[in-house]
């Protein structure tokens, strides 16, 4: 039987470091030096959660899980609650049309978001591999 | 650029140190953010073109962001002095609306979100002034409950008035560019050129004159150039006439009030025609118009206000017996791009309209603005020209000669 990661957990992160890593070259990350912080609302235990990235040259320099704010402040930071992001991972829903409804929010500079923004879903597309348990 | 650079730019605007005055200005005020949204602040601040409802957020000290709808913000800032990271775009996606955007903005300006934020209320006749709206205005008090919004555009309008070297210079090329435009009219309609041409046409002739030149935009809200003939250019009371299909015919005025903008700079240059056959009542109306246009050249400078040169200026016209013909005004305020409306500040006894004891002071940019009117006969003739007010005298930016030529 395959093994599940609980989402957002210390395994589920280091898994996703690692797929990211095997699947993401700086090419085709387009070289790009950001970070990016997700907030989950109302996850299913109560705990507000963060998904933290930083990316140096198109490389994965840092991705911190944790409770509550992340430690450092991100260039674009999204908010939504846990169910939200969780259908975004398990594609059920663009994370557009989410942001056009209102399901999430995003702060940052929108003009760099839009460059950004087929990098983070080749992101999201790597992390939706990972065998996760929600 | 560098200081050398910059003294070689004739066009030069330091545009930082417009910021700082403005921040000085706040401090004066007790106003901790500024909140710009009409064109004319988005202009004189920027050195862009926003043609997408904008706004500019300058804080108490260091340098303004900009705030666009999104299909236009990488432009705003490829255009603008400012980098990327001070030009925002604004789009319907939560957190990227532009109040929610701004809002949040200007909550982490303000300290412990509580504070003076100036916004710019008040009303216009020119309809993209871009004043605060009353939705936008109840949207952001509610997204800002610890901020009180207060009028503060004087701010920008007093700064604004007294023009500096490379705005004027901006003015002059502009101004120049259109002197070529009516001399490409002038060719075209020139020998029977005119026949069978309409009044878009020959908007459109000077366009490209115009913009072969360097222009990027016949920038009027009237309709770009204002083309009028025969009882067009008569209408009563009428100084806007937004160039239609009808055709130029024997007999009857022609007036050609083209436009063209330079680095934010704006050329307005009115001039008449008379095609052939022309009655001596017809070249008597057109003697009348240019006599008086010359008087009132020679009459502006600093010192004198609105309503004393319009009381000259009108005795001259009774004088003479053409009175009922001049509309009594002669002048219109103007700026970088979005700044044509009212001479002056807000402080005459009508409300955001030109206070006519302003007293003109060296330095102000404003259109010479004039026109005559008789519509019982047809005939009408407009007079429009940037002018620099100095101490004993204006400076005409358009150089093309005055005259009303009979063509043929």
């Amino acid at each position: 039987m395959e093994e599940k990661f609980v989402y957002l957990s210390q395994a589920w992160r280091d898994e996703g470091e690692k797929r990211l890593k095997e699947s993401l070259s700086p090419e085709k990350m387009n070289h790009a030096t950001s970070s990016m912080t997700n907030l989950y609302k109302n996850c299913p235990d109560g705990i507000d959660r963060f998904l933290y990235f930083r990316f140096s040259n198109g490389e994965i320099a840092e991705m911190i899980v944790g409770e509550g704010e992340p430690p450092t402040k991100a260039e674009f930071r999204i908010t939504g609650d846990y169910e939200t992001f969780a259908r975004i991972t398990r594609g059920e829903i663009g994370a557009q049309k989410a942001l056009m409804t209102l399901k999430l929010k995003l702060r940052g500079n929108m003009v760099k978001a839009l460059r950004l923004a087929s990098l983070a879903d080749r992101l999201n597309k790597v992390l939706s591999t990972i065998p996760t348990q929600y | 650029m560098n200081t050398d650079q910059k003294a070689a730019d004739p066009y030069f605007i330091d545009f930082p140190k417009r910021i700082r005055n403005i921040q000085a200005q706040m401090a004066e005020e007790n106003i901790n953010v500024y909140l710009g949204s009409r064109l004319r602040t988005l202009s004189w601040t920027t050195d862009a073109f926003c043609p997408w409802r904008s706004f500019i957020v300058i804080p108490p000290e260091g340098l303004p962001t900009v705030f666009t709808f999104v299909i236009d913000a990488s432009r705003v800032a490829d255009d603008s002095w400012l980098d990327e990271d001070h030009v925002y775009g604004f789009a319907p996606m939560g957190g990227q609306d532009q109040i929610e955007q701004i809002a949040d903005f200007i909550m982490e300006l303000l300290p412990g979100e509580k504070g003076r934020v100036g916004v710019e209320s008040g009303m216009s006749n020119y309809l993209p002034e871009g004043f605060l709206t009353h939705f936008e205005y109840e949207q952001f008090t509610a997204a800002m409950p610890g901020a009180e919004l207060v009028n503060a555009h004087t701010i920008i309008d007093r700064l604004a008035l007294i023009k500096d070297a490379g705005t004027i210079n901006r003015f002059a090329e502009a101004s120049r560019i259109v002197d070529v435009g009516h001399r490409a009219v002038f060719e075209a309609i020139s020998n029977g050129g005119y026949k069978n041409m309409t009044e878009t046409e020959i908007a459109g002739i000077a366009a490209l004159a115009m913009r072969r030149q360097g222009s990027v935009w016949e920038w009027s809200f009237t309709g770009g150039n204002e083309i009028a003939s025969g009882y067009r250019t008569g209408l009563a009371g009428g100084a806007c006439t937004p160039a239609t299909g009808k055709k130029i015919e024997p007999g009857e005025p022609l007036m050609i009030d083209i436009h063209a903008m330079f680095k934010l700079g704006l050329g307005d240059h009115a001039h008449n025609y008379l095609i052939a056959p022309v009655t001596d009542r017809q070249r008597w109306h057109a003697d009348n118009f240019v006599d008086i246009v010359k008087k009132t050249l020679v009459t502006y400078r600093a010192g004198i206000t609105p309503s004393l040169l319009a009381e000259k200026m009108m005795a001259f016209a009774e004088e003479r017996g053409f009175a009922d013909f001049m509309v009594p005004g002669f002048e219109h305020g103007i700026g970088l791009v979005g700044d044509e409306w009212r001479i002056g500040l807000n402080d005459g006894p009508f409300a955001y309209w030109t206070n006519p004891d302003h007293v003109y002071r060296e330095n102000e940019l404003l259109i010479c603005a004039m026109q005559y009117a008789c519509p019982d006969e047809n005939i009408g003739f407009r007079y429009e020209n940037p002018i620099v007010i100095h101490e004993d005298h204006c400076e005409p930016l358009s150089k093309y000669p005055l005259a009303i030529e009979e063509i043929s």
